[in-house]
C-alpha cells in the first residue's frame, strides 16, 4: 500500500490544460486545475490533498470526487490509482451537524 | 450502551438476508438503515430477476424485498430506520446518529452491508442540473414518481444503464441514444434488446465531449473514440436533451469497514476500495463481516446469499449453531452462488470478448455494437424454430444462468437442458397452447408466441408488452423490428393481463406473415 512516498521522483512542471477550470470536488468546488497543481506543490497523498485543498470534506464527504481526485492525482503521479492509499476514515461518516455530534445518548 | 449479538448495517439485499439467517439461529438483531425506507436497491427494482427459483427468478425486485421484510419482521428482527451509522470502531462500538442524537451500540459481532455508490465521469457541464447517476433517476421514478426529464441521453451500456434505460421508456421518457466508450455493450444482450426494439439506438465507442446549457442541460454532444478511448475529430453528433443520465460504475461504500480497522485493498476487479474478507465475508477483524456490494461490486442475488452466509457465521462464532450445522448450510449456499456466476457475464468473465456460445455458436456482433440480433444472425440460435400453428421462438442467445422458462410450460415445451446458462430450446414433438406463460416469465423479454401463417396471408405474433397505456384490441398501429424501425402495419388481435403474469402483458398483434419472424414490437401510430 501507498507505494508514492519516493518523493524524490521527478513529475516534471505543471503544464496548463484546457480543462482545468472543471469543477471536480462540488461541495467545496474545487476544480481540476486546483488538484494538479497541488500535486507539483507537493500534495502526494490523498490525505495531504485533503487537507491542503479540502476536497471531499464537505457536504457529500467524498461521495462523488473520491474516486475522481483520485484518478487525478494518480495520472499526475504517473501511478495507477490502486497505488494510492485513500484518505482516513473517521467518524462522522456522514455529515453531521456538531450540535448532534455533541448529544450523545450512552 | 444497548448490546446486541449482531449489528447489521445496511437494510438491502445483503443485510436484510444476513438478519434474516441471524435470527431463524435465535439470535438478538438490530439492522440500522439511513434511509426513510428499507430495502436498499430492491424497492427500485420493477424489473423481473433473472436465476432460478433459489434465486427469486422471475420475481420483481420489490416483490423479494417485501418478502424478506416480512420474513424478517416474524423473525423478531429489529429494523432502525433513519439511523445513520457515523461509526464504527475495532472494539465493534457502533456510533449510529437517530434523530438528532448520537447514539452508542455494541456488537458482539457487526456485519456491514452498505453496499454502493454511483460513479461519475467529468466533462464539461457535468455538474448542470440535469446530469444525473442512472440509480438517482430510478429512485426518482420508482420510489418518489417523478419523472426525471422528457428527453434523456443514458451514458453506460452495462445493466444498470439499460435496466434504467427500459424503466425510463415506461414511465414515459424519450430516450434518444444508450452511450458508452467501450466498443461492446457491457451488459445482457436480452436487456439491450428490449430497449433497441422500441427505437432505442445505441452508440459504442463514443463518449460525452460536452452537455451544453447555461443554468440546465438543454442539449449534449458524443464523440466516437478510438481504441484507445482518444476523441476522433469530426464525429460530433448532437442531440437535444433535457436529461443525461451516468451508468458508469459502483463504488463499494465501504469507508465503516475501514474506520474500524478492517484491512482494506483497491482492486478494481471489486470495483474499488474493499475489505479483504474470506469466502464467506469476515474481514480481518474478528467478528466484523461484510456481505454484498461493499465487498465486491456485483448485483442483488448474489449478494443475498452473501448475506446468508454472514448470518450463518455469525451464528456459528456465537454459539448458536456448531461447525457440522455451519459448514452443511454454506455448502447449500456456496451452490447457489456458484451457479449464479457462470455464463458469460460471470466475475471471472469479465472485460473479456466472448465469441461463441458454450454450445460453440457464434454470439452476434450485432447484439454487442448496436444491441440487436440481425435477422440474418437470428436463425441460428436454438430457440429460434419454425413450426407450424403457435409456437415459442425464444431469443436467447448468450449464456446466462437463468431457467423460468422451462419451469414456467406445463406442457413442458422448453427445455435450457443439463446447465442453467445453457440457451434455451423447444423440445421436438412438443404441444404449445398458446397459454403465454413462457412470454411472461421471460426476464429479459426474450420470448415470443409466433404463428407464422394463419392461412390468410397473416401472422400473429405475441411480445411481453410493459408499457401504458395498454393499446385496445383493434388498435392498428406498426410491427417494430429488433431495431425499432417501423416494417409494415399491425393490428392489436389480444391482449392479455391476468395476475399470473405479474404486470407483464401478453399483447398479440397481426402482421403480414412475411413479417413474422421479423416484427417484435406494436407501436401505435
Amino acid at each position: 500500500m501507498n507505494t508514492v512516498v519516493d518523493r524524490s521522483i521527478d513529475i516534471g512542471e505543471f503544464i496548463a490544460q484546457p480543462d482545468d477550470d472543471m469543477l471536480i470536488c462540488r461541495c467545496e468546488e474545487i476544480t481540476k486545475g486546483e488538484i494538479r497543481k497541488a500535486v507539483h506543490d507537493g500534495m502526494w497523498t490523498l490525505t495531504e490533498i485533503r487537507r491542503y485543498l479540502r476536497t471531499g470534506m464537505g457536504l457529500c464527504q467524498g461521495q462523488t470526487c473520491s474516486r475522481l481526485v483520485k484518478g487525478i492525482v494518480a495520472r499526475e503521479l504517473g501511478v495507477s490509482p490502486a497505488e494510492l492509499e485513500p484518505a482516513t476514515a473517521r467518524s462522522p461518516m456522514r455529515p453531521t451537524e456538531m450540535r448532534i455530534f455533541g448529544t450523545e445518548e450512552v | 450502551m444497548k448490546r446486541y449479538e449482531v449489528i447489521i448495517v445496511g437494510a438491502g439485499p445483503a443485510g436484510l438476508s444476513a438478519a434474516i439467517e441471524a435470527a431463524k439461529k435465535g439470535l438478538k438483531v438490530v439492522v440500522f438503515d439511513e434511509n426513510d425506507k428499507p430495502g436498499g436497491q430492491l424497492f427500485k427494482q420493477i424489473h423481473k430477476f433473472f436465476g432460478s427459483k433459489e434465486h427469486h427468478a422471475k420475481i420483481r425486485g420489490y416483490k423479494i424485498g417485501e418478502e424478506l421484510l416480512k420474513e424478517a419482521g416474524e423473525l423478531g428482527v429489529e429494523v432502525v430506520l433513519n439511523a445513520t451509522v457515523v461509526g464504527l470502531y475495532p472494539d465493534k462500538e457502533v456510533n449510529v446518529r437517530i434523530n438528532d442524537e448520537i447514539h452508542h451500540f455494541k456488537g458482539d459481532t457487526v456485519i456491514i452491508a452498505t453496499g454502493a455508490s454511483e460513479n461519475m465521469v467529468t466533462f464539461p457541464g457535468w455538474t448542470l442540473p440535469g446530469v444525473i447517476g442512472a440509480g438517482a433517476a430510478q429512485t426518482m421514478m420508482n420510489i418518489h414518481g417523478i419523472r426525471p426529464g422528457k428527453k434523456i441521453l443514458m451514458l453506460g451500456s452495462g445493466n444498470v444503464g439499460l435496466v434504467v434505460s427500459f424503466q425510463l421508456l415506461q414511465a414515459g421518457c424519450e430516450v434518444v441514444a444508450i452511450v458508452d466508450a467501450a466498443p461492446r455493450i457491457g451488459g445482457y444482450g436480452v436487456h439491450a434488446s428490449k430497449v433497441s426494439r422500441t427505437g432505442v439506438p445505441f452508440y459504442l465507442s463514443h463518449t460525452i465531449k460536452q452537455v451544453h446549457g447555461e443554468d440546465c442541460v438543454t442539449g449534449v454532444t458524443i464523440t466516437e473514440v478510438d481504441d484507445h478511448f482518444a476523441p476522433i475529430p469530426d464525429t460530433e453528433k448532437f442531440f437535444e436533451v433535457d436529461t443525461v443520465c451516468m451508468a458508469v460504475g459502483l463504488s463499494p461504500m465501504s469507508q465503516l469497514l475501514k474506520m474500524a480497522g478492517c484491512v482494506m485493498e483497491d482492486n478494481p476487479k471489486r470495483g474499488g476500495q474493499v475489505p479483504i474478507v474470506d469466502e464467506y465475508g469476515e474481514t480481518s477483524v474478528s467478528g466484523i463481516f461484510a456481505a454484498g456490494d461493499v465487498s465486491g461490486i456485483e448485483e442483488a442475488s448474489s449478494a443475498m446469499i452473501e448475506g446468508k452466509m454472514a448470518g450463518v457465521c455469525v451464528a456459528e462464532y456465537l454459539g448458536y449453531i456448531d461447525e457440522e450445522e455451519k459448514d452443511s448450510l454454506l455448502k447449500v449456499f456456496d451452490a447457489d452462488l456458484n451457479s449464479l456466476r457462470q455464463g458469460m457475464f460471470a466475475p471471472k468473465n469479465r472485460g473479456k470478448l466472448i465469441e461463441s456460445t458454450e454450445e460453440g455458436i457464434e454470439i452476434s456482433k450485432n447484439l454487442l455494437k448496436k444491441g440487436y440480433v440481425k435477422d440474418d444472425e437470428i436463425e441460428r440460435f436454438p430457440g429460434v424454430v419454425h413450426k407450424s400453428g403457435v409456437h415459442p421462438v425464444i431469443e436467447c442467445t448468450q449464456n446466462i444462468p437463468c431457467n423460468p422458462c422451462q419451469d414456467a410450460c406445463k406442457k413442458g415445451c422448453i427445455s435450457t437442458g443439463k446447465n442453467i446458462t445453457y440457451l434455451p430450446f423447444v423440445k421436438d414433438g412438443s404441444e404449445c397452447i398458446n397459454c403465454g406463460m413462457c412470454v411472461a416469465s421471460c426476464s429479459g423479454q426474450a420470448i415470443f408466441l409466433v404463428n407464422e401463417d394463419c392461412g390468410d396471408g397473416s401472422a400473429t405474433v405475441t411480445l411481453p408488452y410493459e408499457f401504458f397505456p395498454l393499446p385496445e384490441v383493434g388498435t392498428v398501429g406498426f410491427g417494430l423490428s429488433r431495431k425499432g424501425e417501423k416494417l409494415c402495419e399491425a393490428e392489436v388481435v389480444s391482449v392479455k393481463s391476468v395476475g399470473a403474469f405479474d404486470h407483464t402483458n401478453l399483447l398479440t398483434m397481426k402482421v403480414p406473415k412475411e413479417y413474422a419472424m421479423k416484427a417484435r414490437f406494436f407501436k401505435c401510430s
